[in-house]
């Protein structure tokens, strides 16, 4: 079950939530180019967490809930255009714990 | 010296630095009018990357916006009438307002525009401000270490405008073609700025069509965006905020007149 806020999917998997760009976003943002995370480890909701370089757009990624970030996508840090990828193992941007669950399920569905 | 005399000087450093020293005489220079000399130094000084240059070049720049800006008339917001609670609706050229803070719509290199006299509203600024302004914004994206990203905002000072401030915002390009995400990041430049301008208690605040011009933003549905986002976040966050709406284009000024029910 996934939810949607601002133009990124929250997949939850046990504690952990999963962030990534809803294809509307990437469509928008165009072929990424160069990525950047910011040296933060817990977010609040609305806290930039990383930069991103693309075809069409400079963008800040901004955290859609608070929490603690658990994961970073290393390999797009290598390769940005996974970023542009389909698949949700490539084009993920970050995974959060201590989420409040109640947050989380406030969200739209996606 | 004059006004003109100050212009050659301008002129002919830039032109020096241009040929590395060698080859310019200034002859050429002479029987050039004033405004054939100001857009000479426009062209020129657009130009120039954001090195550092004499004090002397800034101080006799200074003197020379100083009283160009001093020979027009500048506008405040007593010339304005307020069209709602806190809202201002003014045609006409930024760089003329005497106001706390005018906004930039600037781009995501963030160093200003490089086209020589381009007429967006990035070169105007500069020019009209000072080469300062080219020299304060590379200083931020030398410390934040990249690109500007979209729908944020940054503070600097006015220098030689009559505003005391710029806040710069980077709107989507957007070419016609609009987008949930983009009508979001758009909305987003205006709350960034009002949230800075906020933040440094300012006063009064002109706002200009942001991502309308160059970057294609449909300017009826950008206005739409604009008006909204301005009168919720005065209204949420129960901000003192003075806003004009600083159109350029007849388009514009009609556009708002209907959207903000402006009675001739």
């Amino acid at each position: 079950m996934a939810k949607r806020k601002n133009f990124f999917f929250i997949e939850k998997n046990g504690e952990e939530y999963t962030v990534s760009m809803t294809p509307e976003l990437q469509d928008d943002v165009g072929t990424v180019g160069f990525i950047d995370y910011l040296d933060v480890d817990e977010v609040d909701e609305g806290d930039a967490f990383m930069n991103m370089e693309a075809a069409k757009t400079v963008f800040e990624a901004q955290a859609p809930l608070a929490g603690k970030i658990s994961a970073r996508n290393e390999e797009a840090e290598d390769s940005p255009e996974l970023l542009n990828s389909e698949k949700s193992e490539e084009n993920w941007l970050i995974k959060l714990t201590d989420v409040d669950e109640e947050a989380y399920n406030a969200l739209e569905e996606a | 010296m004059n006004q003109k005399e100050r212009l050659i000087y301008l002129v002919s450093y830039l032109m020096k630095e241009n040929a590395q020293g060698e080859g310019i005489a200034i002859e050429p220079l002479l029987p050039l009018d004033e405004n054939q000399l100001m857009t000479m130094f426009r062209g020129l000084i657009n130009t120039r990357l954001p090195y550092p240059i004499s004090d002397y070049f800034l101080e006799v720049q200074d003197e020379f916006l100083q009283e160009w800006h001093s020979e027009r008339e500048n506008n405040t917001l007593e010339d304005m009438i307020e069209v709602d609670s806190q809202i201002y609706l003014w045609q006409g050229d930024i760089t003329s307002l005497e106001v706390d803070a005018i906004v930039n719509a600037a781009n995501s290199e963030f160093l200003g525009c490089f086209i020589p006299n381009h007429r967006c509203i990035d070169n105007e600024i500069q020019t009209k401000g000072g080469y300062q302004i080219r020299l304060d914004v590379a200083e931020i994206r030398k410390e934040q270490g990249r690109k500007e990203p979209i729908g944020r905002a940054k503070l600097t000072p006015g220098h030689n405008l009559p505003a005391d401030y710029i806040i710069h915002t980077v709107a989507p390009i957007t070419l016609g073609k609009i987008s949930a995400v983009k009508s979001y990041m758009l909305s987003d430049c205006y709350k960034s700025v009002l949230k800075l301008a906020d933040a440094h208690q300012l006063e009064s605040l002109a706002i200009c069509c942001i991502g309308t011009g160059q970057f294609g933003f449909p300017q009826e549905e950008a206005a739409d965006i604009a008006i909204q986002t301005v009168k919720s976040y005065l209204q949420e966050n129960q901000s003192k905020l003075k806003i004009i709406f600083n159109v350029f284009e007849d388009k514009d000024l009609e556009i708002y007149k209907r959207k903000l029910k402006v009675n001739e």
